[in-house]
């Protein structure tokens, strides 16, 4: 049995609707996102220079630059997993972009904790929830330009599991917001590495839920 | 029972015109929807039983696809991607509560033979209603699953792209769909054989 055919005016409707709305080719589409994805990762440079910029500040130069490396392939990883689409519009597997939303928070707690396993000193200098505070709000901070570009170049795409994509957006751009904070902080004992870098990281997955729902997934336009 | 099995050169007659379209030829945009429009408007059909809502979710799909012309990734494949998006306006557009309740003595197949008896029409409008029936009972996921690969001649792979879940899940649904149907209609849905896509 064959399906029936749509309705031969149909046709015209569709290609007039889609002429009136011009869209631009892809290599302008690749051009465009690349500029705002690069325009959120240096708010978050900018913002991290603005207020001193990158440097050890007590912390063992050994442990500073191995936790940033470390933290960098996490924020690296976490983009190719949970931002880039891979070879189908529809994104990567959805066991894949939970992994990120999940692992990201792990993998940056893991390895803080395996740094403060391999620079013991790095316990000794004291910190306190004001610390803990500050650090979680600059972390956010650093955060919003790269979940906001990740957003902006996910808008309205995802039409199977967008709070999923948010989440994994989410965290990716934690992880960003994360390494900044990292390279920013004085504070090395791992319990304010925990409460101060890596449990945003977690509240941003949380929002990329909301943002998913609201900015990524696919609707319907009137 | 709607099966059709033309999926793999429509495919990748699509494939290529997207691709074509993505990188700025216009005018495979009208191959794009020439290719993608049938298939779609019979699962909206279907699903609708509306000609109106399933001319208007279609129109919405294809724009949305236009407006994807500049993020389109190359190799990539389009229809399960079309029937995504397709699905996705389709529940929206039952979330707004704008879907009527199904009538199983709809009609749901302009496209049917007008050459077979009466008798026959009959017979398969019965076995069609019935059958509806049946797949209403279904859970929503065993549904779904059972009428994109045995309706819309979809592979396991594509239902799981537009699903958003592993294929060997889209197997189990499937598999689990056939087995109630086949419970309830016994030997009349004997032309849905399992495994078939």
């Amino acid at each position: 049995m064959t399906s029936p055919l749509p309705p031969p005016d149909l046709r015209a409707r569709v290609l007039a609707a889609a002429q009136a709305e011009p869209m631009p080719p892809r290599a302008v589409g690749v051009r465009r996102g690349a500029v705002i994805v690069a325009a959120g990762l240096a708010a978050s440079v900018a913002i991290l220079y603005r207020i001193g910029g990158p440097g050890s500040r007590g912390r063992p130069s050994e442990y500073f630059v191995a936790l940033a490396a470390l933290w960098l392939l996490v924020g690296v990883a976490a983009t190719w997993g949970g931002v880039v689409r891979g070879r189908s519009m529809l994104g990567r597997s959805v066991a894949s972009r939970t992994l990120v939303a999940t692992l990201t928070p792990a993998a940056l707690l893991v390895t803080a904790f395996a740094a403060s396993l391999a620079w013991p000193a790095t316990g000794e200098r004291p910190s306190g929830t004001p610390e803990h505070v500050i650090c979680i709000v600059f972390t956010i901070i650093f955060a919003l330009g790269p979940l906001i570009a990740f957003a902006a170049v996910r808008r309205r795409s995802d039409p199977v599991a967008p709070r999923l994509t948010g989440a994994a957006i989410g965290a990716a751009s934690g992880a960003w917001g994360a390494l900044c904070i990292e390279l920013r902080c004085e504070h090395a004992s791992v319990l304010h590495v925990a409460i101060g870098h890596v449990i945003p990281v977690a509240l941003l997955t949380l929002v990329g839920l909301i943002v998913g729902d609201r900015i990524i997934a696919l609707r319907a336009r009137r | 029972m709607h099966g059709r099995n033309d999926a793999v050169p429509e495919r990748a007659e699509v494939d290529v015109a997207m691709e074509r379209y993505a990188s700025g030829d216009d005018a495979a945009f009208v191959l794009v929807y020439d290719t993608l429009a049938p298939r779609l408007y019979g699962y909206l059909l279907r699903q609708t039983r509306e000609g109106p809502r399933a001319e208007d979710i279609l129109q919405q799909t294809l724009l949305q696809i236009h407006r994807a012309r500049a993020s389109f990734i190359p190799g990539a494949e389009v229809m399960p991607w079309a029937f995504a998006i397709a699905r996705r306006l389709l529940v929206d557009s039952v979330r707004r509560g704008r879907r009527e309740l199904l009538s199983v003595d709809g009609e749901i197949d302009p496209g049917a033979s007008r050459e077979a008896s009466a008798d026959d029409l009959v017979q398969a409008r019965q076995l069609a209603a019935r059958l509806d029936r049946e797949l209403a009972k279904l859970p929503p996921a065993q549904r779904v699953a059972f009428e994109l690969v045995k309706n819309e001649g979809l592979s396991m792979a594509e239902a799981a792209q537009v699903l958003g879940t592993t294929v060997a899940a889209v197997k189990l649904r499937a598999h689990r769909a056939y087995e109630a149907l086949r419970a309830a209609l016994g030997d009349a849905i004997g032309g849905l054989e399992e495994g078939k896509s």
